[in-house]
């Protein structure tokens, strides 16, 4: 009930400045505009029409009529700056602002839109808020939001980061898409025939075809989707003192303070985080992975020209 | 709904008008759609009021009716209440609405309310496949927000511990945000989402943010940069995995591809734990080739 009245007033409170800023707007801009309804709008200047100043006679009274499909509002004056935002709503808006010039992807509008009400919400937050998007090369970001857009099959060269394999797929892209800092395309891969999610910048190469796609009536909520798996590989994992910081930075298991089960699709990733974290970690459990653990070793030490057998 | 707006509509006009403080009887005598005769029932509607318009920004400030302080009242002070304007064009709208879209803070992407109040969404933003989900609800981080803006101490705590800094800027990058600033006189960055109980302090203007503080500069990009050490690595990274190295690599690093696609770079290393870990993600399709204190501080962790 309240959310909806603060919904209604704020409309109100926000159309009613616009028209007496903007005398002669059409009752069509005034509802594109504000998102109004002809029935809305009218519901909502009959109501502004029986409100005013004490007294409430004819000459206390705001008008507020549609007059040959133009919008009167008169006798409105206390009412003709909008409201203030709100400290949520001025950061969200700023931030919002921030993430999309961030990644070379706004228009130089934007820019400038943020500048202005950075100009007047916030006064003293130059060089104090500052929302980075980057990550992603921009010139991918562009082909896939624009194959996306205008429903164009991309063919691209990816290489998985678990596993390092390379692969060459046929995707048609949906929803191009950031999450805890990085990029990614969903879509249809048409080499596996079934929904995906690729990284972005784990796209080595990207080129449009000169094929169109029809998208699913619901393209499905863009989301990194970590199903832990049956097939997944585990990892038992004693964390020294120095490798607490596993705990929280990755989605694991704690058997108890300083013993967690790491899981993940590829042992080569518990294993390269193993050889990362050398003597402050232990593997108790997990023969797939120590396998790894062994190549990975012996792979570097090799590189490296020392003898891994020390 | 109808008559509680036209009561609010009517309490407002009759506040941003007055040009004095006025009292709640004032307001119960003067302003149409309250009760005048239950006391229980005009104190509970005004008390609902007030919440209802505070909720959306419009605080209603008590003060002394006049100098001999004995009775108090209600302003709505127009700086509480107006939005100056930012003189946005509607082709500036249009981008803001769109990115107001595409982003999500906890989940949400911002209310068409606080378009209006920009004078509007000038047209509909259908059909963007751009997304970005930046984490946290907006709410305490619009708290620290206001503390850096006005400069006020920022209290909450983090892992376990009050803390009490002086934040200078707030930044989301790696899709996390932190709050930069001063504690315990040293410079420090704290991640919101483990911080909690986010409270600014009363007084506005408490500290200055030291002249030439740049947020952008105040986390690292690379976590290898984020440290005192000072060397200078020199890397190869084998053709396979170069387009990969050469995504990461700093601005300021130097690189020159070799013939066979392999790319060797320059670059300074602030943190060399980091920077080695790093490095063992390639296996061995990459190596560090100098300094050679950093390749045996490589291989001797490599080991174990």
């Amino acid at each position: 009930m309240s959310d909806k009245t603060v919904k209604r007033l704020t409309r109100i409170l926000s159309m009613l400045p616009w028209v007496i800023a903007n005398p002669g707007s059409t009752v069509t801009e005034v509802q594109t505009r504000f998102g109004y309804t002809r029935r809305e709008l009218v519901a909502d200047l009959e109501l502004v029409f029986v409100c005013g100043l004490p007294g409430y006679g004819p000459g206390d009274l705001m008008e507020a009529y549609i007059e040959d499909d133009e919008v009167i509002v008169d006798m409105a004056d206390y009412f003709s700056r909008p409201l203030r935002l709100n400290p949520p709503e001025a950061l969200t808006l700023l931030a919002s602002g921030m993430a999309l010039t961030s990644t070379g992807q706004a228009p130089p509008a934007l820019e400038r839109a943020v500048g202005k009400l950075a100009a007047v919400v916030a006064p003293a937050v130059d060089d104090a808020l500052f929302v980075d998007l980057a990550g992603a090369e921009p010139a991918l970001l562009d082909l896939f939001r624009t194959a996306a857009r205008e429903h164009v099959v991309v063919d691209l060269t990816y290489t998985a980061l678990a596993s390092g394999a390379t692969t060459k797929r046929l995707v048609e892209p949906w929803t191009v898409f950031s999450s805890l800092g990085n990029w990614y395309v969903s879509g249809f891969c048409r080499n596996a025939a079934a929904d995906r999610v690729f990284r972005i910048d784990r796209v080595r190469e990207a080129h449009v075809t000169d094929e169109t796609f029809d998208p699913p009536a619901d393209v499905p909520p863009p989301e990194v989707r970590y199903t832990p798996s049956e097939d997944d590989v585990r990892a038992v994992i004693r964390l020294g003192p120095t490798a607490r910081w596993v705990a929280e930075y990755f989605p694991v298991e704690a058997l108890s303070p300083d013993v967690v089960v790491f899981s993940a699709s590829d042992p080569a990733v518990a294993a390269r985080l193993l050889l990362r974290l050398g003597n402050s970690a232990e593997l108790l459990e997990g023969d797939e992975v120590r396998q790894r653990l062994d190549e990975h070793r012996s792979l570097i030490l090799r590189r490296y020209g020392v003898d891994g057998t020390l | 709904m109808k008559n509680v707006i036209e009561r609010l509509l009517n309490l407002l006009a009759f506040l941003l008008t007055a040009g004095r403080p006025v009292t709640a009887e004032d307001i119960r005598e003067t302003v149409a759609g309250y009760d005048r005769d239950n006391d229980v029932a005009f104190h509970r509607m005004f008390e609902r009021d007030k919440d209802l318009l505070r909720s959306m920004g419009i605080p209603l400030t008590l003060t002394f009716t006049d100098v001999w302080e004995v009775e108090q009242g209600y302003v709505v002070p127009p700086r509480d209440y107006e939005l100056p304007d930012p003189g946005l064009t509607d082709e500036e709208r249009a981008a803001l609405w769109l990115a107001a879209q595409v982003v999500r803070l906890g989940g949400q992407s911002t209310g068409a309310d606080a378009m209006f109040k920009l004078g509007g969404a000038p047209m509909p933003a259908a059909g963007e496949p751009l997304a970005a989900d930046l984490g946290l609800s907006a709410d305490d981080l619009a708290i620290i927000f206001s503390a850096v803006a006005e400069h006020r101490v920022l209290r909450f705590g983090y892992r376990d511990k009050p803390r009490e800094i002086k934040p200078y800027g707030l930044i989301h990058r790696h899709g996390h945000w932190y709050v930069v600033g001063e504690a315990g006189g040293e410079p420090r960055a704290f991640r919101v989402d483990r911080g909690d109980g986010f409270a600014a302090g009363q007084e506005p203007e408490s500290f200055e943010r030291p002249a030439g503080f740049d947020i952008k500069t105040s986390i690292p990009t690379a976590p290898w940069e984020a440290g005192d050490e000072d060397v200078v690595a020199v890397v190869r990274f084998d053709a396979n995995v170069a387009w990969w190295a050469d995504r990461q690599l700093p601005a300021g690093a130097s690189r020159v591809t070799e013939a066979d696609g392999g790319l060797v770079a320059h670059l300074p290393v602030a943190n060399t734990g980091a920077f080695i870990g790093w490095m063992i993600g390639f296996v061995d399709e990459a190596e560090i080739i100098g300094p050679p204190e950093l390749r045996s501080q490589l291989v001797e962790l490599v080991r174990g």
